[in-house]
């Protein structure tokens, strides 16, 4: 837990260089009409940096003092397993609405999650799997006028 | 009288049929989304905002109010019968509520509560009623320093409620507000931060932000945990009707003072949290010794409820007043009025009369349509969660893509959700609070034209934030919120030594 508040409080720190010396690069002081574009941004950007620090500070001071092995976790014990298992597959969704568009992209994703993960009989698994993205298609592509995003091939897959 | 003529105004137009129809589908939505674990009003509120766009803004006004109403009755369920609070002020909640549920009294907690959630609705929707016209006539004095200095305000109090260390919160506020500045310059038109991609020239969208932050980071959060239903059956007879009504008037104090307490930390951001845990710890100093508290004492369910209730209400009236809203849901509610081109505010009342006290009216009628609801339907609404988690969580996952998907029509802000999602994971694991961050990304430009304007008022003084009669007092209070916690800390150290 420690360790990790110490690394993300070093990345937010990263983040707020990137965003003052971008800005400073725009321009953060006065000037033809009042303040540059890059003037909110850059203190806000310094905020970030100067309290990232405190906390790095802080967090860094209980990790050495922390024998090994000892500290809380971040992820309690075997409960990173189930994160992979939602995430990975979720952006395989995102990839593949990319290709085949969201709708078939989730019928997939519902399958696989149901089945795999979610050990559900398969006859609910082809009806859910089908029945919720062909209800929301109906809703929003055709009721709605609402696009949702079809891909590459997606409107060969669905000529309708 | 002013005021009652355009309240009954109001009420005409929260009750024409359309809007009535709209009201009952935006309240079933949201008590849908406030059972279920992941979604809440925020995310509920998000994904429908594309839907919204066909309907007159009236009726999508009602439409996003109502989802927030039902909501706010929805939570309470989960965290009575499931014990999991579905939101963080619903955590209060639990500790008396699961317990007479478990007692074989689930009725009688779930009628208590969503009485006491009507109780703290009203109080806080008179407040609303009252106040809100008084509020947003001052509030037309207001120049840019003056926004400029509600908006230290606003933050520096949330330095303080947000999460347990105020310079985390300081720093999700800091984020929020770059990210609110990535993209197009509004006063210059220049590109920021954009690194030279397309992708970021169009800037973080907050209704993706919301969508991932709460929506995806809380599935992690729950899967984590590996979620166990074990709920408990509920029934409501008229025996529990009966009982708690006679407990509310029995604690009549303890509601009065809870929803009270709801309405004043509601007006200040983030207030809903702190407001149910405060009136928690009243009611068990008032009554500590007399009942047994954690093991299902009626107080310890309605002094949380009224005050989170009243809090969630009480949110509406800084947004439609000033411009500020209290709370996520509340921002994402404001992103919506602003896409239909309505900017909350002191304006706002001048310009739209009909409009706003329509949405005041719809408080009404919204929150007491969805207390029959919730009264009438709780255990079917509760056998939602019967279903298994592994059929619920693809389709979550799949209603938050289209949410994100629909704002923009960009393929990009699915990318951005589930980047946002394990953002928010990690965030919630490390204290970093991610309301005072959402609302910085909601009131960036505002923020920053304000402060903008108001250093070439000054000419680059920023003395003119401390401009008086208006702005001096409230920037000072901003600093003495901001300061205050640390200087009595510092000087406990010092009288300890």
């Amino acid at each position: 837990m420690v360790k990790a508040d110490t690394i993300v409080a070093l990345v937010i720190m990263a983040i707020g260089i990137i965003v003052l010396v971008d800005t400073a690069m725009l321009g953060s002081g006065w000037g033809m009409s009042g303040p540059e574009p890059g003037f909110f941004p850059f203190y806000m950007g310094l905020g970030v940096v100067i309290c990232s620090v405190f906390v790095f500070l802080r967090a860094f001071k209980t990790y050495k003092k922390e024998a090994p092995g000892t500290g809380k976790r971040l992820i309690a014990e075997g409960g990173l397993a189930p994160i992979l298992w939602v995430l990975i597959p979720s952006m395989g969704m995102v990839l593949l609405t990319e290709l085949i568009g969201l709708h078939l992209a989730t019928v997939l994703f519902l399958m696989f999650y149901m089945r795999v993960v979610g050990e559900i009989h398969w006859t609910t698994v082809i009806l859910v799997g089908v029945m919720v993205p062909l209800a929301t298609f109906i809703v929003f592509d055709k009721l709605f006028l609402i696009p949702m995003p079809e891909g590459l091939w997606g409107k060969y897959l669905i000529p309708f | 009288m002013d005021i009652l003529s355009n309240f009954i105004m109001g009420l005409g137009v929260s009750l024409e049929p359309f809007n009535l129809l709209v009201a009952v589908i935006g309240l079933l939505l949201g008590i849908i989304v406030g059972v279920l674990p992941g979604l809440g009003g925020a995310n509920g509120c998000a994904i429908l905002i594309p839907i919204t766009f066909v309907m007159p803004p009236e009726a999508a006004l009602i439409l996003l109010c109502c989802v927030y109403w039902g909501a706010l009755y929805g939570g309470s369920i989960c965290s009575i019968l499931f014990n999991i609070p579905g939101e963080p002020w619903a955590v209060a909640v639990t500790f008396d509520g699961y317990p007479m549920a478990k007692k074989g009294r689930a009725g009688k907690a779930l009628v208590l509560s969503s009485l006491s959630h009507g109780v703290g609705a009203v109080v806080g929707i008179i407040l609303l009623t009252f106040f809100a016209p008084i509020i947003a006539e001052f509030a037309l004095k207001f120049g840019p320093p003056e926004t400029a200095a509600v908006m230290i305000l606003t933050f520096s109090a949330m330095t303080r409620l947000g999460g347990k260390s105020a310079l985390k919160s300081a720093i999700a506020i800091f984020l929020g507000f770059i990210l609110a500045s990535v993209g197009t310059d509004i006063v210059s038109g220049k590109l920021r931060m954009t690194f030279g991609t397309v992708p970021l020239m169009g800037g973080f969208n907050f209704i993706v932000a919301v969508i991932g932050l709460f929506g995806i980071g809380e599935i992690f959060l729950t899967v984590e945990e590996g979620l166990k239903m074990e709920g408990v059956k509920a029934k409501v007879t008229l025996k529990d009707v009966r009982e708690a009504v006679g407990d509310l008037i029995h604690y009549r104090k303890i509601l009065l003072l809870g929803s009270l307490i709801g309405c004043w930390l509601g007006i200040q951001p983030g207030g809903a949290t702190p407001a149910s845990f405060m009136a928690y710890g009243f009611a068990k100093g008032a009554l500590g010794n007399k009942e047994k508290f954690g093991e299902g004492a009626s107080p310890g369910i309605i002094a949380p409820e009224a005050a989170g209730h009243g809090a969630g209400t009480s949110a509406t009236l800084p947004m439609i007043t000033l411009g500020i809203p209290g709370s996520p849901t509340m921002a994402v509610i404001m992103g919506g009025l602003m896409i239909f081109g309505l900017q909350p505010g002191p304006m706002l009342f001048k310009e739209h009369t009909a409009f706003v006290w329509g949405i005041i009216g719809s408080c009404w009628v919204g929150n007491f349509l969805g207390l029959i609801m919730v009264l009438a339907f709780a255990p079917l609404f509760a056998s939602i969660l019967k279903i298994r988690f592994g059929i619920l969580l693809p389709a979550i996952i799949y209603v938050c893509a289209i949410g994100a998907y629909a704002v923009n029509n960009r393929m990009i802000d699915i990318h951005y959700m589930i980047l946002f999602g394990v953002v928010g994971f990690l965030f919630k694991k490390l204290d970093y609070p991610i309301a005072p961050m959402v609302l910085a990304l909601v009131l960036g430009n505002m923020a920053e034209s304000a402060a903008r304007q108001a250093l070439i008022m000054g000419r680059g003084n920023p003395l003119i934030f401390f401009r008086p009669p208006i702005a001096l007092p409230l920037t000072i209070l901003a600093l003495f919120l901001f300061l205050w916690p640390t200087i009595s800390k510092w000087r406990k150290d010092k009288l300890a030594k």
